[in-house]
């Protein structure tokens, strides 16, 4: 019999690291992504989902279940992130490097060339252009456009109202919309 | 501000399903209307769903097992770090080593009366000595508070004894 995720969760809570391994199967890459956006860096952001989830499992037990799991690792995602990148933002020769090494990398995704292409190049000047955001602002965009969360989540997550997501997300959109030009 | 402007305020808001529902038919339905808004509205798609895309294209090729190796090493980490705490706890508290906890007790035990004496607490509220030397022709009585801290200082000329019943000298015999 297939276990729910409150299961999961309690199982952990009991010290269970296989419970906690199947719910990290879950959302390892959606918090993966979201990371991905804001430390930009593909080992940086794959350093701090592993650290993500070594602090959700260590602090499980402080899980309440008032909010959904995927909402409460993601506040620790973001968090870590944010801090990360405010502690180490790269300069842009290490980005560039990255979007070279990231541009490389066979994309799964269509099986239109002309389109993968398209999109490929437009994937690589919108994550330059998000790069230049605020990490606040990064991470809203991000836990809206990718994640699709409410802005009720992501201010939770963030720790501010809803009307601030809403005026963040506004401003995102329209500086990445003014960086992309006509490429959008 | 133009009508489209303020609408495009909204467009995201809209968009996201965040805005009452008054608002939302209004925007709507301007919209509807306007070939600009609309295409606005089409560009924060496009920008949502791009950046979506980008992003799921970088981490669908992120495999779970090295994944949560990393994660499985830091547990792991933390759990030696523990037990190395826990074994040092227990070799401490071992009944050969149980002899440390004798003196410690007393130094904390020496520590903790000493800063009681040292700032006095439940110390008794007044406590005042007489002290007196007698010498050939004179005699002194020494008088400390402590509360106040205050000493008198006696002198007594040709009492080479003594009496407990004499009165107290007068105030112009003193001398401080």
């Amino acid at each position: 019999m297939e276990l729910t995720e409150r299961d999961l969760i309690r199982n952990c809570q009991k010290g269970d690291a296989a419970a906690f391994e199947e719910l990290a199967a879950k959302y390892y890459r959606r918090v993966l992504m979201v990371i991905l956006g804001i430390v930009h860096h593909r080992e940086d952001a794959m350093e701090v989902a592993q650290e993500t989830f070594y602090k959700g499992f260590r602090n499980i037990k402080s899980f309440q279940g008032g909010s959904s799991f995927y909402t409460w690792i993601y506040r620790i995602a973001v968090n870590l992130a944010i801090d990360f990148q405010r502690r180490q933002k790269r300069g842009a020769a290490d980005l560039r490097e990255n979007m070279d090494e990231v541009a490389a990398e066979p994309d799964s995704l269509g099986t239109d060339p002309y389109r993968e292409l398209r999109d490929r190049e437009l994937g690589d000047k919108l994550l330059a252009a998000i790069d230049e955001l605020t990490a606040d602002h990064k991470a809203v965009i991000l836990m809206r456009a990718v994640e699709g969360l409410s802005y009720k989540e992501i201010g939770r997550i963030m720790g501010c109202s809803e009307g601030t997501v809403m005026s963040r997300l506004h401003y995102a959109r329209k500086k990445l919309q003014e960086k992309l030009g006509p490429d959008l | 501000m133009t009508e489209c402007d303020r609408i495009q305020e909204w467009l995201g808001a809209w968009l996201d399903g965040e805005l009452p529902s008054a608002k939302a038919a209004e925007v709507k339905l301007h919209v509807e209307k306007c070939a600009a808004c609309a295409a606005e509205k089409e560009r924060i798609q496009r920008l949502d769903a791009a950046l979506k895309r980008a992003l799921e294209a970088r981490v669908s090729d992120a495999a779970f097992a090295p994944f949560w190796a990393g994660v499985r090493d830091r547990i792991a980490r933390e759990k030696s770090w523990r037990d190395r705490v826990f074994d040092w706890m227990r070799g401490v508290l071992a009944f050969p080593r149980l002899a440390w906890a004798i003196p410690v007790a007393a130094v904390v035990l020496i520590a903790l009366f000493s800063t009681v004496r040292y700032f006095g607490w439940f110390a008794p509220t007044n406590l005042a000595s007489v002290e007196s030397i007698d010498g050939h022709g004179f005699n002194v009585a020494l008088l400390r508070e402590a509360k106040t801290k205050t000493t008198v200082i006696w002198l007594f000329e040709n009492q080479e004894t003594e009496d407990d019943n004499s009165v107290e000298p007068a105030a112009s015999e003193q001398a401080f």
